[in-house]
């Protein structure tokens, strides 16, 4: 037996103005799920708390809660203690009871067309996306549905499990695109959330989108990017002088090389904000990294792959993988989250692919001088969700900003397509960043993703820095303290 | 004085688990349903819980002769057998039916549904998705629920049967908030699932709380069967707040092995021929012996391993099984569970007609709640198939039911309310006398039992039922009414268990000597209502 404490959401929306929070001490068994903490308050302590249960199982999908933020089925997730507990972000019935109905009636049934054999390739196609248990942890987490027009992650994921479906008598695909499928940033939060690990992004939006490309669905505003791809192998018309164009095809270290890395600029690196990649490359040479930067590479394919435009992401990919196998790199280094994400998850690649940050963690850095600054750090999805790298940006700011304070890792709207598509959805999505950063009280926001620099400098009026930028900065601090000697 | 809130309709279903939805899809048919449940709906019951699979026969080797006898045999002859007819007979119908409204069952390579072996069983004709098919019945009918007009009441509490003139006229609930909630209908179904949660361990859900069993014995219905409470030979037993869990019997179906303590497989000794595929009752029984005479784990279990097969194959087959246990910190790629009986199913319940029409005029029955399609021991796989054959021909014979006039009896909600109006005065924690009454009747009517545990046990649940058990608030008044409902069907296994002196199918009275084969047992069905109770004579079924 042990004892832990909890804080615990509670709401009368008939009876209370406000929310509040009770802390609650209990006495639960070792190895006790936070349902079983939960009934032991009900029990023993306050009768009146108000939570929903059933199968215990983890098979029902009633008793999703958040816990610090994070949701989780309570039956299944050991309790810990000093956490708190409140529902889901979804209208509150009571306490952490929430009205599950309307996100439930969202959810597309299939239409039986009595006909149609189903085969066995195409049940194993569906069964991916089959384990849904309906907890709408997906739904509470999405942030597209807050701001647009959008039936949800859930949705989603049925309705590509119906269109995978013979059996089913509807055309999905355009009730897909009604129901908001071209407003997912794809920032991947409800596959995060999932307790059944579905990657409805991967697995739902993009193919559905894929197949409303082949119905002529794609958004006007998306055709005129894959055209751009087509044209010029780049997915942005470069507004300065491109990287490539000005970089040579190797950039030696100053001292010593502690390693060669082959360097994939990506679309907006090159033509939309080179200077913040020159300032990379300013700090690779500090700490002994050689760059190889092939200049016949083009767009990875993310923005084709995000929207569904597919059908010449193959051709991409060869060029880019020859590119680098030519030079010989068994390293290449992506410092857009987008390309880095892509590259990782929607190529086979013989080369590994790292972040700018693990590069930069990996081999370690002279320390750099300390900026008298408070900032804050805005995860990239494609950084933190799509390739699981959340620590090191981290890690790499507290050694060089005075004060380092965190922000909820929202999505900014910058990507899935939604900004090129739905720009005032992407624009909502990043007012409410602004909205974050202002509650910080930050200098300024560090990010690891053009797109995301790009889109959220547009909604906030905080400077927004990339990470190496910041630290070229501390190095030039370091410098000028030390020539002032 | 009437309910605030009132709802009328033709066909009125109490209960969403499978047999219920798959009740109120077919009685929709013939005019206004109302779907009752007290989860959300499809989230409650136990259908969505089941694992393992679904009897059909569909190969042109099997027959439905050899699914009948299968479980008639598997039942120790206590089973109706004109309910067992039309369940083998029409479940491979009532799959046909899911798979048009979009089942996603595993196939074979020939687009045939996948069969695996299951216990008790001369066929492989257990129908499966992976080891969530419950699952994946619920989902499949939940979303052709939503296509229908049925209209849905959810989190509403059926407390009573409302009853006129001896007939069933509709029901009264509590919702969430415990506010009174009548329906009136032609006619009423209940397929309100189980109730193994009045036993300390249990793989029921929440919902099990017998509470189906308790409306109808108040109303007057007649059940039958009570005592064949079967213990699920694999539940999980640790972390302790988990114990009970299910861990399906698809695990041996695809070739889980039992080991006790000392390694030894011990099947061998108890059913040679079919080791860990014989039938549920003599696995539990196994288990049970194994660990009363110290040849268990320290957490009191035996191991069930699946080490031997591949991982991509435990992956494959037991995803569900391989995710739970992950949580808890076992990877069964790698190493044993743990794991021993757990209440699991009630074989008895209302008697029904093979038109799941109840001894009560206006009362149907279907699923877990009824009696007398399992007998004395239901085989695994038995009781999906349940839902969905006697689920159909409930909401079809509901349905075809002649409209009515009769109206809500205004004496009973009176009745209810000065009930209901009790609760807040009462002295007893409901919490406390749920656990009370959970361990009187693990330790005297579980797997082994005798007149004197028995009459114990009968004694404890007196003593409980005799508290008056108190509403905190208004919204805790749904708990002091589960937990009558659970006292009273508490009473009606012991009082079962008492009556029936022989040990049979899941029934063992170890005070008792049996002289008989079941097929020979001089006993049919026990019996129970407010009029009379007794045990059947002169063979069974009859």
């Amino acid at each position: 037996m042990k004892d832990l404490t909890l804080r615990v959401f509670r709401f009368d929306p008939l009876a209370d103005g406000e929310p509040s929070y009770e802390t609650y001490t209990v006495r639960v068994n070792e190895g006790a799920r936070l349902l079983h903490a939960l009934h032991a308050i009900h029990d023993e302590i306050d009768p009146s708390l108000h939570y929903r249960y059933c199968c215990g199982s983890g098979q029902c999908g009633s008793c999703a809660v958040r816990v610090d933020g994070e949701p989780v089925l309570a039956c299944m997730d050991e309790v810990r203690d000093g956490t708190t507990i409140e529902p889901l972000n979804l209208p509150v019935v009571r306490d952490l009871v929430t009205d599950m109905e309307p996100g439930l009636m969202e959810i597309p049934g299939l239409l039986p067309s009595g006909e149609g054999q189903v085969t066995r390739s195409e049940i194993e196609a569906i069964k991916p996306l089959r384990d849904c248990i309906e907890c709408l942890s997906c739904v509470s987490e999405c942030p597209a549905i807050t701001v647009g027009h959008f039936a949800g992650p859930a949705a989603m994921r049925q309705a590509m499990r119906l269109a995978l479906d013979p059996r089913d008598a509807a055309d999905r695909v355009p009730e897909a695109v009604r129901e908001g499928l071209f407003t997912c940033t794809t920032c991947q939060r409800c596959w995060e959330v999932c307790p059944k690990e579905i990657r409805i992004p991967g697995k739902a939006i993009e193919k559905l989108r894929e197949m409303a490309n082949r119905s002529g669905l794609t958004l006007p505003r998306h055709l005129g990017v894959a055209k751009q791809v087509e044209r010029t192998g780049r997915s942005i018309e470069h507004t300065k002088v491109t990287f490539l164009e000005e970089a040579p095809a190797v950039i030696e270290p100053h001292g010593e090389v502690k390693a060669t890395v082959g360097f994939f600029v990506g679309c907006m690196y090159n033509g939309r904000l080179p200077d913040t990649a020159w300032d990379m490359v300013q700090v690779m040479q500090r700490n002994g990294i050689r760059l190889v930067i092939p200049p016949e590479q083009v767009c990875c394919g993310s923005p084709l792959i995000r929207t569904g435009q597919t059908s010449s992401l193959r051709m991409l990919q060869k060029r880019n993988i020859d590119a680098f196998v030519h030079r010989g790199v068994d390293l290449v280094m992506t410092m857009c989250a987008g390309c880095g994400s892509t590259l990782k998850n929607d190529y086979e690649t013989p080369f590994r692919v790292v972040d700018v940050t693990e590069v930069l963690t990996m081999y370690g850095i002279e320390p750099p001088g300390k900026l008298p600054l408070k900032v804050t750090y805005h995860d990239p999805c494609h950084l933190r969700r799509g390739q699981g790298i959340s620590e090191e940006p981290r890690e790499l700011i507290r050694m060089v900003a005075e004060e380092f304070v965190e922000m909820p890792p929202i999505c900014c709207g910058a990507g899935g397509g939604v900004r090129s598509g739905l720009p005032e959805v992407a624009g909502a999505l990043g007012k409410g960043r602004d909205e974050e950063i202002r509650k910080t009280g930050a200098d300024a926001v560090i990010s690891v993703c053009p797109f995301c620099e790009f889109h959220i400098s547009e909604n906030t009026g905080v400077p927004v820095k990339n990470i190496t930028t910041l630290l070229l900065e501390g190095y030039q601090e370091k410098d000028e303290r030390s020539g002032g000697e | 004085m009437l309910a605030d809130d009132c709802h009328d309709c033709h066909v009125l279903v109490i209960g969403s688990g499978g047999a219920g939805i798959r009740a109120a899809i077919e009685a929709s048919k013939y005019g206004d349903t109302i779907l009752v449940s007290k989860t959300l709906t499809g989230k409650g019951g136990c259908t969505t819980m089941a694992e393992g699979g679904y009897n059909a026969v569909l190969r042109a080797d099997d027959a439905c002769s050899l699914h009948a006898e299968d479980t008639l045999s598997g039942g120790a002859y206590l089973n109706d057998p004109a309910l067992v007819e039309v369940l083998v007979r029409e479940a491979p119908e009532r799959v046909a039916d899911l798979m048009e409204w979009g089942a996603v069952f595993d196939l074979t390579d020939e687009d045939e549904i996948a069969q695996r072996p299951f216990g008790g069983q001369r066929f492989p004709r257990t129908c499966y998705a992976g080891d969530r098919t419950g699952h994946e019945i619920i989902m499949t009918l939940v979303e052709h629920l939503r296509s229908t007009d049925v209209e849905v009441l959810t989190e509403v509490a059926v407390i009573d049967l409302l009853r006129s003139d001896g007939v069933v006229t509709g029901a009264a609930g509590l919702d969430r908030r415990g506010e009174l909630v009548t329906i009136r209908a032609d006619s009423t179904i209940l397929a309100t699932g189980g109730g193994t949660r009045i036993y300390d361990i249990s793989t029921n859900s929440a919902s099990g709380t017998g509470d189906g069993f308790a409306c109808a014995y108040r109303a007057g219905a007649e059940l039958i069967d009570m005592e064949m409470v079967q213990f699920h030979p694999t539940g999980a037993v640790y972390p302790h707040d988990a114990r009970g869990r299910l861990v399906t019997e698809a695990v041996r179906g695809e070739g889980g092995v039992l080991l006790n303590f000392p390694g030894e497989r011990f099947m061998s000794r108890y059913d040679p021929e079919r080791m860990e595929l014989s039938t549920r009752d003599v696995v539990a029984r196994a288990i049970a012996t194994e660990v009363l005479e110290g040849r268990g784990t320290i957490h009191g279990g035996v191991y069930l391993d699946v080490t031997h097969l591949a991982p991509g194959e435990v992956e494959a087959r037991l995803p569900i099984m391989l995710e739970q246990f992950l949580h808890f910190g076992v990877d069964i790629r790698e190493e044993p569970m743990e794991v021993a009986p757990t209440a699991h199913h009630m074989m008895g319940g209302l008697r029904i007609t093979p038109s799941c029409q109840t001894t009560l005029p206006g009362l149907f029955a279907c699923g877990e709640v009824a009696g007398g399609v399992h007998g004395a021991n239901r085989l695994g796989g038995n009781a999906l198939a349940d839902t969905q054959v006697f689920g159909k021909r409930a909401g079809e014979g509901a349905g075809k039911a002649k409209r009515s006039s009769a109206g809500v009896d205004d004496r009973q909600i009176d009745a209810l309310h000065a009930r209901l109006d009790a609760f807040p005065e009462g002295t007893a924690d409901p919490a406390q006398l749920r656990r009370r009454l959970r361990r009187a009747m693990w330790t005297g009517a579980g797997i082994f039992r005798t007149a004197e545990d028995l009459t114990g046990a009968l004694a404890e649940i007196r003593e409980i039922s005799a508290q008056h058990p108190r509403a905190a608030y208004q919204s805790n008044l749904i708990e002091c009414c589960t937990l009558e409902n659970m006292c009273l069907t508490a009473s009606l296994v012991v009082r079962a268990a008492l009556m029936r002196r022989e040990s049979r199918g899941a029934h063992v009275r170890q005070d008792v000597e049996t002289t008989w084969a079941p097929g020979a047992s001089p006993y049919g069905h026990t019996y129970l209502s407010l009029e009379r109770e007794g045990v059947e004579t002169g063979g069974a079924g009859e």
